[in-house]
Formats: structure tokens, sequence, C-alpha cells
């Protein structure tokens, strides 16, 4: 029997004896992994729901009231030579109060109480390249459009697009703390399991020493007990997470994560389960 | 004969509790050594430190070779395989048959499966135990698990073979039968290191006696001396 053999044999011994102890750090584990999940879902909603925002948002570009179509449209062949603008469409008065009538038919009659003399300004609809689609690059566009002359206001997504990134970026935040209060923790649980299995195989342990068993035969069971605990762990707390997706989908509409999300929390628990076990196996020699 | 152990000056407390003062030995290649001394003299500790389970507070231990001084944490199961150990309570890994428990060292080393089944079946019929080598610890009686224990110490042909209190656990004539398979086994070649609170069971001339007492070595040339000692 060669050493790769005998080890994976205590291994298989290892695993076998006394499966309790082991049950309740695997629950423990799953547990927390399927609030670090949720957290990771939550995540990847309000990320998905971002980049959405900020792909289909476009700028809408009120002229001032006193200008003629044909200035309108000189501002428009102006926007359309700036970088990362992809179109520009002219919206006459008469269109926009067309188009505000079939939009919002209930508030038809507010045009009709401002009297026939009443126009709505005209406007330029603007729609950018993919590359231009972030906050920054936006909120640089319409300075650049509101100080061109004729310009009344350029409007896009400002009132709520930074309020998102600020909420993204929060939750990635807590998902990064609490990502390393979950690496502490269940490497410490660990680390009381593994320990526990020393002491419960201590006579092993003691007679592989003294037989003359090198170090990384007598701690490799143990090594891979806490992977074993870390990786069966964090894929119950993902199975867990996804069965409790599935039961709230209906109620609230969201997606899981994606499957290179689910292998990072695999390699996480076999991360944790790994530097819990190497310190609970680890025994100073006199 | 070549020297294998060497204590020098060797001192060793835990705590305040003094275990060894200033032990001075030798002990040469193919010598039967009885240790003896009262519970709590310091045998177990003795025996540890050349095994190496324990490093001396002061002085040093050299054995096959190997300082304790200087050792390093990776060579300590090199020396090890050098050397097997007998414990009076058997230590014996209950769920593993007697085959496995003798195959062990064998097995931590990566001998290969021939020769591990070569060596075991051997040493099994050698001890009388063949017809016991799926039968676990717990269906023996003493005698047998000791020797067992004792065939687990030979497998792996060590160099010096330490007994710790080895009839501490079994009745007269047992004690009798495996003091007679230490002396076999010293026969053979293999150095043997006995301690034992009973010295009268070597027969004087079977090899040379050492008295602890509280920590200090005292030498005797047979155990009616220990006796005058004591």
């Amino acid at each position: 029997m060669s050493l790769f053999q005998s080890s994976l044999r205590e291994i298989s011994l290892n695993l076998h004896s006394k499966p309790g102890a082991r049950l309740v750090t695997l629950l423990m584990v799953a547990l927390a992994f399927i609030v670090f999940n949720t957290f990771l879902i939550i995540s990847w909603n309000l990320q998905g729901l971002m980049n959405r925002e900020e792909n289909t948002v476009g700028m809408e570009v009120f002229l001032q009231r006193d200008l003629s179509q044909a200035q309108g449209r000189v501002i428009g062949d102006n926007i359309s030579s700036i970088p990362d603008v992809q179109s520009v469409y002219f919206v006459s008065p008469e269109e926009a109060e067309a188009l505000f009538r079939a939009e919002l038919p209930e508030r038809s009659d507010l045009l009709d109480v401002m009297g026939s003399d009443f126009r709505l300004p005209a406007s330029l609809q603007i729609v950018f390249e993919d590359e231009a689609m972030t906050q920054r690059r936006l909120s640089e566009l319409a300075r650049q459009i509101e100080a061109l002359a004729g310009v009344d206001e350029a409007v896009y997504g400002e009132d709520y697009l930074p309020g998102l990134l600020k909420t993204v970026t929060t939750i990635r935040r807590l998902v990064i703390l609490l990502g390393i209060v979950l690496v502490s923790s269940i490497s410490m649980v660990v680390f009381y399991t593994v320990r526990l299995s020393v002491v419960r195989r201590s006579l092993t342990v003691d007679i592989m020493k003294t037989v003359g068993a090198p170090g990384w035969f007598v701690r490799i069971p143990f090594v891979v007990e806490g992977i074993f605990m870390g990786v069966a762990g964090s894929a119950g707390g993902l199975l867990l997470a996804a069965i409790l997706s599935k039961v709230l989908s209906g109620a609230v509409a969201h997606r899981f994560m994606p499957v290179s999300w689910m292998t990072m929390v695999i390699l996480l628990g076999a991360v944790t389960g790994t530097v819990g076990a190497l310190a609970g196996s680890y025994e100073k020699e006199r | 004969m070549n020297l294998l152990v060497t204590m020098n000056s060797v001192r060793l407390s835990y705590g305040r509790w003094p275990a060894l003062d200033n032990v001075e030995m030798e002990i040469r290649q193919g010598e039967f050594l009885v240790i003896s001394g009262p519970s709590g003299a310091g045998k177990t500790t003795l025996l540890r430190l050349i095994w190496m389970g324990e490093r001396p507070d002061s002085g040093f231990v050299e054995v096959s070779g190997f300082r304790s001084d200087r050792i390093r944490k990776r060579e300590l199961p090199q020396l090890r395989r050098k050397i097997g150990i007998v414990f009076q309570d058997f230590r014996l890994l209950d769920s593993r048959t007697v085959f496995d428990n003798v195959a062990l060292p064998l097995q931590v080393t990566g001998t290969g499966n021939r020769t591990v089944q070569k060596r075991v079946i051997s040493l099994l019929a050698r001890m009388g135990l063949s017809h016991r080598r799926n039968a676990f610890p717990h269906e023996l009686s003493g005698g047998e698990q000791q020797r067992v224990a004792i065939a687990r110490a030979m497998v792996a042909h060590p160099v010096i073979l330490l007994a710790d209190e080895p009839t501490g656990n079994l009745d007269p004539e047992v004690s009798r039968e495996v003091v007679d398979l230490l002396l076999e086994i010293n026969r053979g070649g293999t150095t043997v290191v006995m301690a034992t609170h009973d010295p009268r069971q070597v027969p004087a001339g079977k090899g040379r006696f050492l008295f602890l007492d509280r920590g200090v070595l005292r030498r005797a040339d047979r155990w009616t001396e220990l006796d005058e000692e004591s």
C-alpha cells in the first residue's frame, strides 16, 4: 500500500467515525452561508437593476422656447458630433404635445387649461453608445450639453441613478464585511470541530507519531475533514438558499446568483474549512 | 558494541517538579537494559526522552545519530522509525484488527502491500497470534494484546525496543511470557530497554540494571542490589 493509499484509508476512517459533531457543524456552516447567500442574491439583483437602468437610460434635452425649429435642428447636429452620442431625434412642440396626450391621457386636460397659445418646449431625445452608460459619463455629457447655447435643461436618470448606485455600493460593502465575518466565524466552528476530532482520535494520533508517521500524514485526515465540512456546508447553504429563492420568487421578482458566484461560494467554503482545519490540527511539539 | 543512546547531563522538570536530574547514561547496541524504580521516579519520562516525545530542559539525548538539541521537527519520524515502543496499557487501536494494528508502522511509511502482508503474517506466527489476525483488540486477552503491541513495535525492524511497564497490566504467568518474548527479541540482536517497577521479572545476569529514584539515576549489576538500594 502506497503512502497515498494509506492516507486515503486514514481519511476514510476519520470521516466515517462519529458523524454527530460533524453534522452539527455542517448545519451551522450551511445556515451561515444562507445568510451570506441572501446578501449575495440581493447584491446580484441590485447590480443587475443598476446595469439595466444605465443601459436603457437616454437623455432628454429641452430647448429654450424662443428657438425656431431650424435652430433646434442645428443644436441637434452639434450634439450629434459629441463623442459617445449615437443618435439625436428632434421632437417639435406639436409632436411633444401629441406624445403627452398619448402617454398621459388622464393628464391631457392640463394642456387644455393652459390655453391654445401654450406650447410644450421643443426637445432633443438623445441615445448614447453603450460605453457612455455610466453615471459619471452621463453627468459629464449632461453638463457639456447644457452649456450649449439654446439649451434649457438636459434630463436623464440623475434623480434615482445616484441613489441606486449608493445602495448597490453599500450592499456590496456589506457583502464583503459579511464575508470576512463569515470566514472568521466558520473557521472557528471548523477549528473546534477538528480539535474535538483530534482529541477523540488522540490515541490514533499518538500512535501514528510514535511509529514514525510523517507530520502531514497525521494531519491530512483532519484537513480533509475541514475541507469537507466547508464545501458540504457551503453547498448545503446554496441549496437551501436556492429553495428559499424559488419559494419567494412569486412574492419578490428576482434572479438567483450566476454559476460563477456559486463557484465562488463553494471555494470560500473550502478555504474557510481548510484554514479552520489547519489551525485545529496543529499541535505544538514540546 | 556500538553506542546507541547517550544521555548527557539531562535535566527535565514539569513546572517546579524535577522529573529527571542530571542523568548520564549510555546504552549500547544489543543490550538488555532494565530501568526500575517506584511510580513517579521518572522511568516513563526517561523513555519519552529516548523517542523524543520530550526534550530535556538542559543537556542532550543522542539516539542513533539524532541529537535532541539539534533534531528538526520533520526529522522526528525518521528517528521514531528506528524505535519500537510498547506501553503498559497496550495502546492498540480498537477499530482496527490485529493485522491492521501490527501493519500500521509499515503503512505510514508507504511500504508495499506484499511486504506488509509477508512481514505481518510472519511476525504474528512468531508471536503465536496467527489465528487472531482478524480479531479486534477487545476480543483478545491481556497477554495477547501485549503480544500484538510488541509485534507492532517490532514489525518495522527497529534498532531499539522501548518497553514501558510492559507487564504492568498482566498476571505473573503472562508477565513471564512477555519478559521471555522481550529476551528472545534481544537475543535476535535488538536492543531492549524495559522500564519496570519490579525488576525481579528479569532473571539475574540477563541484563544491565539501573535504578531511578526521584529523577536521579543509580547503577546496579543485578536486581538484588536494587532491592538494597530501595
